[in-house]
């Protein structure tokens, strides 16, 4: 046992005066009474009668003595070692990522995370630091290198579960650039295990030692992984999948609802693993649809999903061109695009069209708005050289997000316009030759292709339609995505052209105000539902909706992994851990009441 | 000048009072009592017949004319009362405001004088560790004044000793014995009051006490000391010792009543807080000593 506040032992020198006060004589007024034997007999002297005298055995000084012992122990704050062993400065990381709200350890996997955190605090000695990490869908520190059990306790309480997955790199990134070289620091991880690949810049190993305490016992979930709304001309319909996680046949009933109006109840069971997707058709009016899963599971967070029903505003597009069917199809794909198309002689510049496709032809004068321009005709103002054949196609930045997806291994072009001296802007994709399509931002986004499709097989991969794809989205990005996002994922919001005040209501009806002039990120998306975005233009509220589930299967899963792979410790990490204390005054003092009250009690009692 | 023990309109009060007997007393003396034996009163008794000697003034004419033999009228005999007044002036009788044993002493005062008014023959004693007698019989009214000096002239202090009374009031004849007293000392009264049984005395205690032992007005750490022993005692007064002490008290004096009814003797409990005048005329008559 050791003694966390050893100069409270001055406070010894109470016992002392406690006894010299029973020898302190008082003076006593003295009362003659009639009769002295009726008075009850007190046989003890609470106080001495003559200085010095013998000190006589009594009830009250003993428990006098007993509760000013205790009081004085207590004081001292003893502790006994504890099992855990500690380093000078320990290091909690507790994971409130999503799949800590599992019930299957009551209450949740994060209250018995918060439980045996707060045991490890309890042990904390007076020399010893800790520091309080959430894990999170962003690392945070809770409490920095501190003592004080109250602060480290209410950092814990503090921490609330996210609906977003554990980012462990970020929490051990931000660990250890809390440990200074040379420094006595172990980690301790409270998780499920369930956790976002770790990231190869911590294979370097950490600057401390990380013991993993596996926190959840059960995989047994049913949830949803995914909802989508597709419409075509004839109709609209709603597809989802569920799938059964654990290893046991659950029975379930899904509801569907549009717009809070139930639309259709029925009871499922999924054997052990097995996924169902199920198809509902939904109103044409409906602007939003929710898929849940009545009953209670071990997890709640994957029974609802939502997504948006309502086709998103389209754009009007005009395809100028002498026929191309490929070009045309990869547009159609873009469901908020309505396609235009017309012959290079019947083109007239038009400002109902937010994107002008030129194909073979470019009009004397270009039009404002984005362009994409096709093997532009020689004598066009950005027409390259004279045609040259073309060897092997790839990317000029491999990275560049235009080219997300692209997959140009197999894709061959006969020849093309030579485009390395044109200054129209940036080479996208190029070739030994020449750079085949180049892209710039201003004055507007437009982007040229040197070549004609046809002369190519690249409208015959599926890398075309997603090129396609990536230059419109890039040159008519959506104001709001009305797709499903993850939890905690940031949500590009690109005002509209007018637009003086925009805001997003979520779930819970809570409203932010977004900056109307300029592009925002939205990163308030924890709760999981459906996001309102409302734009004023022209004193016109106009609606955008976009939604938040968490279709994350690695999270649905649910059972925590046997092991988990933790980065390396660092063969130069101090590693010296002493047992931690369990402090044991608490105690003390509640005895020490207990005393108090006897002693109370013998007083007027008369002991 | 010294202050009389009884006012002088208290005592014309007193003179419409008398003590009640509940059975015929013999005293020496012809008093306003009724005797067991036949005298001269205007209570008629008895009749029988004329012996030589009788006193011819008795002889019912009537009856001789309508029996023809001498028949004697007997008559209730109307003697004095014999009182015996213990007043107790020990140690513990000096205590409380007002005073015990100064009380005790006018009480004992206006019981005698109504005696004396009414031609009773009155007996004092006083005691404190033992008997002290007051002198010879006193009767008339003429005597009060004596008898009052001679209550105000014996000192108070000394222990309590109610087994000394055994003696003075056994070789009483019958008649009535009033015990004054705060009926508090140790070894108990019980020995006293049997004495009084014994002799054939109707009889009454009367224990007396001060408002303060009623009711201990303080609190707090003290030294006791008793008033007749002088021993003491540390002692820290709290709400429940005090309770314990009102309980003991009341206990002694639930104690002295039941002995005292069980002696065949009336018992008052008196309270120095009350003016001799609401004793006498309120609790003495309710508990039937005077009428």
């Amino acid at each position: 046992m050791s003694l966390l506040a050893p100069a409270a032992a001055v406070l010894g020198v109470t016992l002392p005066v406690i006894v010299a006060l029973y020898f302190l004589k008082i003076r006593r007024p003295t009362r003659i009474v009639p009769a002295l034997h009726l008075w009850p007999n007190q046989i003890r002297d609470r106080q001495a009668n003559v200085p010095w005298q013998r000190l006589r055995p009594s009830w009250l000084l003993l428990l006098q003595l007993l509760a000013a012992a205790f009081l004085v122990a207590a004081a001292l704050q003893p502790a006994l070692p504890a099992g855990a062993a500690l380093a000078r400065h320990t290091l909690i990381l507790v994971d409130s990522s999503a799949s800590m709200q599992a019930t299957d350890v009551k209450p949740s996997r994060l209250a018995e995370a918060k439980r045996q955190a707060a045991a490890l605090i309890d042990q904390l000695g007076p020399q010893d630091r800790m520091t309080l990490i959430g894990v999170g869908p962003s690392a945070r520190v809770l409490a920095s290198v501190t003592g004080d059990h109250d602060t480290l306790h209410h950092a814990l309480d503090a921490l609330a579960v996210s609906n977003g997955a554990a980012d462990l790199s970020s929490a051990l990134a931000l660990a250890a650039g809390l440990v200074r070289p040379g420094d006595d620091a172990k980690a301790y991880l409270f998780s499920d295990g369930i956790i976002e690949p770790l990231r190869a810049s911590l294979s370097t190993g950490l600057p401390f030692a990380l013991e993993y305490h596996r926190v959840g016992i059960s995989g047994e979930n049913v949830g949803l992984t995914s909802l989508t709304v597709r419409t075509s001309a004839q109709s609209r319909a709603a597809y989802l999948h569920l799938q059964n996680f654990g290893q046991q046949s659950h029975p379930v009933s899904l509801e569907w609802r549009a717009d809070g109006r139930l639309l259709d109840l029925r009871p499922l069971t999924l054997a052990a693993g097995q996924g169902q997707d199920l198809v509902l058709p939904i109103p044409g009016d409906a602007t939003a649809v929710t898929a849940r899963l009545a009953g209670s599971d071990l997890f709640a967070l994957d029974d609802v999903a939502t997504a948006v029903a309502r086709t998103p505003r389209a754009f009007r597009v005009l395809l100028v061109t002498p026929g191309n069917v490929f070009l045309e199809q990869a547009l159609r794909l873009r469901s908020d695009l309505q396609v235009d198309v017309v012959a290079p002689a019947a083109y007239r510049a038009s400002a109902a069209y937010a994107m002008t496709i030129f194909d073979r032809f470019t009009p004397a004068a270009m039009p404002d708005g984005p362009t994409l321009i096709v093997d532009p005709p020689a004598g066009s103002s950005v027409a390259g050289g004279a045609a040259i054949g073309i060897g092997r196609v790839r990317a000029a930045d491999a990275a560049d997000p235009l080219l997300a997806n692209v997959d140009l291994q197999d894709v061959h072009i006969a020849r093309s316009q030579d485009l390395r001296t044109s200054a129209f802007g940036r080479p996208l994709i190029t070739s030994l030759q020449t750079p085949l399509v180049m892209v710039r931002d201003e004055p507007v986004r437009q982007a040229l292709f040197g070549f004609d499709i046809h002369e190519s097989d690249l409208p015959l991969r599926i890398a075309f339609p997603i090129l396609v794809e990536n230059l419109s989205e890039w040159m008519l990005p959506p104001s709001v995505p009305s797709r499903s996002f993850h939890p905690d994922e940031p949500v590009t919001v690109v005002p509209d052209a007018g637009a003086t005040a925009v805001s997003v209501i979520r779930p819970d009806g809570s409203r932010r105000a977004l900056t109307a002039g300029s592009i925002s990120t939205f990163a308030d998306t924890d709760p999981a539902g459906l996001y309102t975005v409302e734009q004023t233009i022209g004193g016109k509220v106009q609606p955008s909706w976009f939604t938040v589930n968490l279709f994350t299967d690695s999270i649905s899963q649910l059972k925590p992994p046997d092991r988990l792979t933790l980065p390396p410790t660092r063969p130069t990490a101090v590693q010296a851990t002493h047992p931690g204390q369990l402090e044991i005054w608490p105690w003390i003092a509640l005895a020490a009441l207990g005393i108090i009250a006897a002693e109370w009690l013998a007083f007027h009692r008369g002991l | 000048m010294a202050v009389p023990l009884l006012e002088p309109a208290l005592l014309r009060r007193l003179e419409a009072l008398a003590l009640q007997v509940r059975r015929a007393v013999s005293g020496q003396m012809g008093g306003e009592r009724r005797s067991r034996r036949r005298g001269q009163s205007v209570e008629f008794a008895d009749f029988r017949s004329y012996t030589p000697g009788d006193d011819y003034r008795l002889i019912d004419w009537n009856a001789y004319a309508r029996l023809d033999r001498f028949m004697l009228r007997l008559f209730v005999a109307e003697e004095e009362l014999p009182l015996s007044i213990f007043v107790d002036l020990s140690g513990s009788m000096d205590w409380g405001t007002p005073n015990k044993a100064e009380t005790a002493r006018r009480l004992a005062g206006a019981i005698a004088y109504v005696a004396l008014s009414a031609l009773d023959r009155v007996r004092l004693t006083v005691f404190a560790e033992g008997p002290t007698s007051g002198g010879a019989p006193y009767r008339g009214r003429r005597a009060a004044g004596e008898l009052f000096a001679r209550l105000q002239s014996f000192p108070v202090g000394g222990p309590t000793n109610y087994a000394r009374l055994v003696w003075p009031i056994g070789r009483q004849r019958p008649g009535m014995t009033v015990i004054i007293s705060d009926a508090l000392g140790e070894p108990g009264i019980d020995e006293a009051l049997s004495a009084v049984q014994r002799a054939h005395q109707e009889g009454a205690v009367l224990q007396l006490l001060a408002p303060q032992e009623m009711t201990p007005d303080w609190a707090g750490d003290a030294r006791l000391k008793d008033a007749e022993s002088g021993a003491e005692r540390e002692f820290t007064a709290t709400p429940l010792t005090q309770a314990a002490y009102v309980r003991a008290l009341t206990q002694r004096s639930e104690d002295v009543e039941r002995l005292a009814h069980r002696r065949g003797l009336r018992y008052a409990r008196l309270s120095t807080a009350q003016p001799i005048d609401q004793m006498v005329q309120l609790t003495l008559r309710q508990i039937g000593l005077l009428g």
